[in-house]
């Protein structure tokens, strides 16, 4: 309600400073021209018709200046010239004559706005008229000495025009006076100088040459502003070439990463839909090796250009990722809109015909894409474009030329591929079944313990596959311990808990040979890390620790205080959960600490048993 | 200065499109009405004819010539979503405007006069024009609608034409230029983001 209040003053009091000015414009307007233009000569008549022409051509032809939508018209200097060369009754004339051909024109504009154009047109004309007329100056040819008035007149001229319009935007937009003229200043002076040279120019041609003159001086301010376009028209496609990649006429990576970070904040700004696809070609590889990489390169232009004629069609952005990849940035679609476009362009390319497309496996081209929408928990474009690799990822795994959303396989086939992960991972585990049994009943306990957690927390399908997978593999690192250190009854000797310590780098690197566990990997690698900061391999702190690996490390201890472990005696779980207790904020994140210990109650309050 | 219009559109617009598109367009102008434009041009050229020899006529061509131009007014209406008809409209009625309040007939001043040839300088002044002109003096309504303009060197014609003529023309030119030129490819039909 505030808010409507106080864009209801703007209004009022923008309405009024151009109401105040149109009056100001109006009366001087009358009180120096003094409706003269009844009683002009038809020679006059004939002067102030060229004099519009010339106004409204120069509108026409404005001069246009990079960046986009920065543009200047040189109308001023006519006005300049007529007070210089027929006086201030003259130009006010003409004046009014281009506005109305302009408001006739121009029927788009609300007339009120054109008034307040004519107006402040009025006050700059009449101001810097009788300051000509004040320094001595006559209306007629240019006198050499008296350079400096013009330029005296000129700059009153100019000045009016920065504080009339400067103001206007004070009032509309609430800047701050000063830095709103001195922004206009700085983009205007340029403005400023041509006007003031042409005016002169046009002062001089106009006395001795009459028409002819300003004939003249109209093909030069044509021309001038002509050659402006092509010059505007050649940043542009210098811009253009810096945003594309030479080889397919898509955008290029950086620019891809520009517009997303705006279509992002836009889609959050208006809450339209947004989503993204990543595209890889499939079997690329397998084409590029076979015929050599000039065919290779080709047939990823062939692809880009597919993409660029369709993306254009659809107001959809492509950019060329890298290599054989590819992202389509889709504004306006919703995820199952985003699918079946991508579906179509697969169909598409799938029909598409091009050299050599027999030995790929399907005897076509074929892509594998990934789709992500973005959602208001995206605060980061990475995680946009993550979560778009990650579902490229899986469509690829499901046997390639499919196209798969984020988050979005079914229930079935999502337990079907968690009980292979299961599988795979529990094959490596088994091999501490003849090194350190204990490690392997830890990793399944800790494992159920996570199965339980993940049912609780808040987390989407694909946090909770990570979670739990990553609790049941988080030691594997431990397999490189040697197996006296593993199964030692003492106390480990300095340098051999160092090497203890490395199971996490270890396990990590285990996790990264193989794609399907690349996600598992900071579970491995940082279970140890303590909310103090104080643990191994990083040392990282608090909030530096991702969430479920902070959950991880509370489970992972819990497990370890309540079973018999050489190196330490064992917890009941009332003493668990005090050590726990006493843990949190320093080891442990208090929070999810609080979390996991509420869980263990209402567990054994449920089951009233102790045993995992 | 009717025919000045069109002769510049169809050399721009030749230019700009090439013969062969400018002639196809040329022969696809579609205009409501579009038998009233010849119908009106044969019409005053009977006038011409007929006024030389009936001084009735001659005397009523005024009013006569005030009905050529509502009716070419009403075709212009017809036509008005057509580029470029608006300022033929608006051109020709500051024309039909200036001939309304001054009795039917076109006032043309005495300097503009001056450019042209001084036999026709002196029938406008005798008073016994018989064509649709007559010299602008004191008591001539609105005469900064009148044929004040003089055309002469460098312009290639010498004349002296209206303000009406001067938008009407155009107009004129505008249409023509713009069913004769292909639509010009859009610098900004790409998707613009800006950096």
């Amino acid at each position: 309600m505030s808010k409507l209040k106080s864009l209801a003053a703007t209004l009022d009091s923008g309405h009024m400073y151009a109401l105040s000015i149109c009056l100001i414009g109006m009366s001087l307007f009358s009180y120096t021209n003094r409706f003269e233009f009844i009683h002009y000569e038809t020679s006059t008549w004939v002067w102030i018709y060229a004099m519009t022409g010339a106004c409204l051509i120069l509108n026409f032809f404005m001069i246009q200046l990079p960046p986009e939508g920065n543009e200047l018209s040189m109308d001023s200097s006519v006005y300049l010239a007529c007070i210089f060369t027929f006086g201030t009754g003259f130009s006010l004339t003409v004046l009014l004559m281009n506005c109305l051909f302009f408001a006739i024109i121009d029927r788009n504009t609300s007339w009120w706005k054109h008034l307040t154009n004519f107006s402040i047109y009025c006050i700059m004309i009449t101001v810097s008229a009788a300051l000509f007329q004040y320094l001595g100056g006559n209306p007629g040819a240019l006198v050499n000495t008296k350079l400096f008035t013009y330029l005296i007149v000129l700059t009153v001229y100019f000045a009016a025009n920065t504080l009339l319009v400067g103001l206007y935007y004070y009032i509309l937009y609430r800047g701050t006076l000063f830095e709103t003229i001195k922004d206009i200043i700085k983009d205007s002076v340029f403005v400023f100088l041509c006007t003031l040279a042409l005016s002169l120019v046009l002062t001089v041609l106009v006395y001795h040459n009459q028409i002819l003159g300003l004939m003249l001086f109209m093909c030069l301010s044509v021309l001038l502003s002509q050659s402006f376009k092509k010059l505007f028209a050649m940043y542009r496609s210098i811009e253009d070439r810096a945003n594309t990649d030479q080889r397919t006429g898509l955008y290029n990576h950086s620019y891809f990463e520009e517009v997303l970070e705006q279509e992002i904040q836009k889609s959050r700004s208006s809450g339209a839909p947004l989503s993204l696809a990543m595209i890889d070609l499939d079997d690329f590889k397998k084409y590029n090796d076979h015929f050599g990489h000039l065919q290779g390169d080709k047939l990823i232009s062939f692809v880009g250009e597919m993409l660029k004629t369709e993306s254009q069609k659809s107001g959809t952005v492509a950019a060329r990722y890298g290599g054989e990849e590819f992202t389509l940035l889709m504004p306006g679609y919703d995820s199952l809109q985003a699918r079946d476009y991508i579906d179509q362009l697969r169909k598409k390319l799938n029909n598409s015909s091009f050299d050599g497309v027999e030995i790929f496996p399907l005897g076509c081209l074929a892509f594998s894409a990934g789709i992500a929408a973005c959602s208001l928990d995206i605060h980061d474009k990475s995680q946009l474009v993550d979560q778009a690799d990650q579902a490229l990822y899986y469509s690829k795994r499901q046997g390639k030329n499919t196209v798969h959303t984020y988050g979005m396989h079914s229930p079935l086939e999502q337990e079907l591929d968690f009980s292979q992960d299961v599988r795979d991972i529990e094959q490596q585990l088994n091999l501490f079944m003849y090194k350190d049994m204990e490690t392997f009943r830890h990793s399944k306990r800790v494992f159920r313990y996570a199965m339980d957690i993940s049912e609780l927390l808040d987390i989407d399908s694909i946090s909770k596959r990570n979670f739990t997978l990553g609790a049941l593999i988080h030691d594997i690192g431990k397999l490189e311990i040697p197996w006296n250190i593993l199964n030692k009854k003492d106390k480990l000797a300095p340098e051999e808990w160092e090497m203890v310590k490395w199971h996490v780098t270890w396990g990590k690197k285990m996790a990264l040979t193989n794609d399907k566990f690349k996600e598992l990997a900071p579970y491995i690698e940082l279970h140890h890390e303590r909310y103090d900061g104080k643990g191994y391999p990083y040392g990282f702190k608090g909030e530096e620790i991702p969430r479920l690996c902070r959950m991880l490390t509370i489970i992972d201890s819990f497990d370890a205080m309540t079973t018999e472990r050489p190196y330490q005696p064992t917890k009941s779980f009332e003493e668990a959960i005090i050590e726990l207790r006493a843990c949190a904020g320093s080891q442990f994140d208090p929070e999810l600490t609080e979390f996991f210990i509420e869980y263990i109650e209402t567990r054994e309050h449920r089951t009233g048993d102790t045993a995992v | 200065m009717v025919y000045d219009g069109i002769i510049f559109g169809l050399i721009v617009g030749f230019f700009r499109g090439g013969l062969r598109h400018g002639l196809v367009q040329f022969s696809n102008i579609r205009l409501k009405a579009g038998w009233i434009f010849p119908l009106l041009l044969v019409f005053q050229f009977l006038m011409y004819d007929i006024q030389e020899r009936s001084s009735t006529v001659a005397a009523a061509s005024g009013y006569i010539y005030i009905a050529v131009y509502v009716v070419g007014l009403i075709f212009l209406w017809l036509n008005r979503h057509n580029k470029g008809f608006w300022l033929i409209l608006t051109g020709v009625f500051l024309n039909f405007l200036v001939m309304l309040v001054n009795g039917g007939r076109m006032p043309v001043s005495y300097e503009a006069a001056s450019v042209l040839d001084p036999v026709y300088l002196q029938m406008l002044k005798s008073g016994d024009a018989v064509t649709k002109h007559f010299l602008l003096d004191a008591s001539t309504r609105l005469p900064f609608l009148g044929d004040i303009i003089p055309l002469s060197s460098p312009y290639p014609r010498t004349q002296a034409i209206s303000i009406g003529d001067v938008v009407m023309n155009l107009g004129i030119f505008l249409y023509l230029l713009n069913i004769m030129t292909p639509a010009a490819v859009d610098l900004k039909s790409q998707p613009k983001v800006q950096g």
